[in-house]
Order: C-alpha cells, then sequence, then structure tokens
C-alpha cells in the first residue's frame, strides 16, 4: 500500500456506505435511485485508488465501464419511475411492496398447511398467471382505489407495519 | 500517536458518526437534524483523518480536505435531506468533491467525464423527473425514514470492518517495489504494473481501454444502445395532457 491512498479508501468507502443508507432508508423512488448513484461514486474512487496502488490503469478502464452502466441504469430506471407513477400518481416505493398474485404465500403471513389448502381447493388448479386485462388483486388489506383513482389527494397508502424500530 | 489511540479515535468518531446519522435521520426539529448531518459528516471526517494523509505538499493536503469534506457532507446531507430537489442538488455537490478526488488519483479524464455524464446529464435526468412527478409539492412519504436505526448500525457495522481492513492494509510491511502482495494476488495480472511513461495521460487510458478492453468497449457501447431502446420502450406515453 503506498503511502497516501488509505485516506482515499476511508472515502470510498464512506461514501458507499452513506449510498446503503440512502438505499434502505429512504420512500421515495428517485432517491433511491440517486443513493445507488452515491454508492457507484464510493466504488469508482475504490477503484481508482487500487489502480494507483498497483500502478495501472486497470482501474481507470473499469470505472469508465461503471460510469456507461451507470448510464443505462440511470435511464432505464427513470424511466420505469415515470411509468410506475403513472399508474399510481406517488414515488412512495411502499406501495410496490406488497406485488405478488393473490394465492401464493404472503412473506409476512403465515403460510398454511398444504392439506387444508388441497381440500380447501374445489375448483381445478389454474396456471397461476395474472389475467391480462384486468385488475389484479394485490392484496387483501391494500385499497384498491389506489390503483384506479387519480387523484393524488384521495390517496391513503396503508402505513408499512415494520415503521417502528 | 500510537496505535491503541488511533484506534480508540478511530471508533469513538464513528460512534460519533452514527448517533448523528441517527439524529439526521428521525423526525425531530430541523435544527437536530442539521446539526445531526454535521455531526455525522465530522464524524466520517475525523475517521478519514485516522489513516495516512495524502501525501504532497500543503496544497495537495488542503485540496483532499476540501474535496474528501464537500464529498461527505454533501452525501449525508443528501441522504437526509426531506426535500427530494434539495437531495437531488447535494448529490450534485458530492459529484463535485469525488470528481475532484479523481483528479488527485491522476484522473482528470474521468473527473471531467463523471461530471459532464452525471452533473451534466444524470441530474439534469433526476431533477427533471422530480419536478414532473411531485408537482403537488411535499410528500408524506420523503418525511419518514425506514428503519433507520437498523440500517444505520447495519451500515455502520460494515464501514467499520472495512476501516479496520484498510488499518490493518496500512500496517503491513511495504515491499520495495510496488505494494505488498500474496502470492496470488501478484500472479494476478490486475495486479501487476504497467509500463505507461505517463500515468495520468488520456493516450495511456485509451490504449489500455482500446487495447485490452476492446471487446468489452464494443459490448458497452451495444448496453448502451440497448438500454436506450429499453427506456424508449418502457417510457409511458399519453396522448393528452401531463403525466
Amino acid at each position: 500500500m503506498t503511502a497516501d491512498s488509505g485516506c482515499y479508501l476511508a472515502v470510498g468507502a464512506a461514501l458507499f456506505v452513506l449510498g446503503g443508507i440512502g438505499f434502505v432508508t429512504r420512500r421515495n423512488l428517485i432517491l433511491i435511485f440517486l443513493s445507488v448513484e452515491l454508492m457507484l461514486h464510493g466504488v469508482s474512487l475504490t477503484l481508482l485508488t487500487f489502480g494507483r496502488m498497483h500502478n495501472n490503469l486497470e482501474g481507470q478502464s473499469f470505472t469508465i465501464f461503471m460510469l456507461t452502466v451507470a448510464a443505462c441504469e440511470a435511464a432505464l430506471g427513470l424511466s420505469l419511475v415515470l411509468s410506475l407513477y403513472q399508474r399510481t400518481k406517488s414515488l412512495d416505493v411502499d406501495i410496490w411492496s406488497k406485488l405478488s398474485e393473490p394465492d401464493l404465500p404472503k412473506w409476512d403471513k403465515p403460510v398454511q398447511p398444504l392439506e387444508s389448502r388441497v381440500l380447501r381447493e374445489e375448483r381445478p388448479a389454474s396456471p397461476r398467471l395474472t389475467k391480462a386485462g384486468g385488475l389484479p388483486e394485490i392484496d387483501d388489506d391494500f385499497p384498491v382505489e389506489l390503483a384506479t383513482s387519480t387523484d393524488p389527494r384521495k390517496i391513503l397508502t396503508p402505513s408499512p407495519p415494520d415503521d417502528d424500530y | 500517536m500510537s496505535d491503541s489511540a488511533v484506534q480508540g479515535v478511530l471508533y469513538g468518531s464513528l460512534a460519533a458518526g452514527a448517533i448523528g446519522m441517527w439524529l439526521a435521520t428521525s423526525p425531530r426539529t430541523a435544527a437536530l437534524r442539521v446539526l445531526g448531518a454535521f455531526l455525522a459528516s465530522a464524524g466520517l471526517i475525523a475517521a478519514v483523518a485516522m489513516f495516512s494523509g495524502p501525501g504532497g505538499d500543503v496544497t495537495n493536503k488542503i485540496l483532499f480536505w476540501l474535496f474528501a469534506g464537500s464529498a461527505l457532507l454533501s452525501g449525508v446531507l443528501m441522504v437526509t435531506s426531506r426535500e427530494p430537489v434539495y437531495a437531488a442538488l447535494w448529490f450534485a455537490l458530492a459529484t463535485l468533491g469525488t470528481c475532484g478526488l479523481f483528479m488527485m488519483q491522476a484522473a482528470p479524464f474521468l473527473a471531467a467525464a463523471t461530471i459532464i455524464v452525471y452533473a451534466g446529464a444524470i441530474i439534469v435526468t433526476f431533477l427533471f423527473v422530480i419536478m414532473l412527478a411531485q408537482q403537488q409539492g411535499r410528500s408524506f412519504y420523503d418525511y419518514r425514514a425506514r428503519t433507520p436505526i437498523m440500517s444505520i448500525v447495519a451500515s455502520w457495522l460494515m464501514l467499520a470492518a472495512l476501516l479496520w481492513n484498510f488499518q490493518a492494509w496500512q500496517k503491513a510491511p511495504m515491499a520495495a517495489a510496488g505494494p505488498a502482495l500474496t502470492a496470488e494476488a501478484a500472479t494476478n495480472p490486475f495486479s501487476q504494473p504497467s509500463d505507461v511513461d505517463q500515468f495520468d495521460s488520456l493516450r495511456a487510458l485509451g490504449l489500455s481501454l482500446f487495447g485490452d478492453y476492446l471487446y468489452a468497449v464494443e459490448i458497452a457501447g451495444t448496453l448502451l444502445l440497448v438500454a436506450g431502446i429499453g427506456a424508449i420502450a418502457i417510457a409511458p406515453r399519453r396522448a393528452e395532457g401531463t403525466l
């Protein structure tokens, strides 16, 4: 390790960790993307420092590829954010935390034993695909008006259950 | 300072930074949150100061602390800011600080490219989307951080582990030429010093990029093309009205 690279590595690690905190704690879709970009900055700085430590240019070349992939990610992510925003008129990421098909087991609900499920099912088993065209039933306690209403002031999102750590 | 004193100051400043982050992300008064953000960045800067500082003369040191301080402070403020537009602007400032550090690490082309791509293109696009999507002003989900304590504890554990590792590297005996490497790392082609005469010249970087990584450059160009087409395909379009 050359004499002066420790501080650069420390700054890179700190930026990475700050971006990680932002990725977990922010609830705005766009700010989650921005936090990922901050993590990428930390990784770029670390790559450059490693390249300088070893006196070669591989770190700089890798950073250019990271820049390319970050640009692609920003373009795709922002178009996804726009199309998600058009559905709910909200950038809250918690709205999308309960996406699943209605007959699959939920992560926060206890799974019923297999026998009772089989006994209860009268109809023949159908392929588990969401019907095209219709509005999928997202969850039991999830307001369906959320997906159909377009007025942002009428939307009442449920507060997430894991908020009080 | 002795080794144990350095360790003590390092972990003490990390603990102060964690407390500052907790204050900054919690729903308290604005003054407490600003105080927490400053405490967090001061703790991070103090932790960075426990490593061997930048070489060179006084100008070098001043520039390093300016760039590192602005990057860390604006990173903390970006993560904890309640206004998305301000968060994007703080991110632009963090990008500028990071690009200054790139410049000091003998990568002037990358610094310029990162400023152009991030501060020029990505930030503008983010601000554009924020202003498209949040026309009704403040929204409640920007005001409540999700699981702040657990994420701060996990992230700070990771940071402490990384810094402890870097300190162990710093204490390792330095080889006569280049860094001290294990046997496996010494045979790794990415660890071999290249025979470029001018390390920070654009010519050397271009030779590496278009010589060693020519196929990867082509694949990256294809990736950009595919991502552009995909973004156009995903983006919603409406015949009438706003978003």
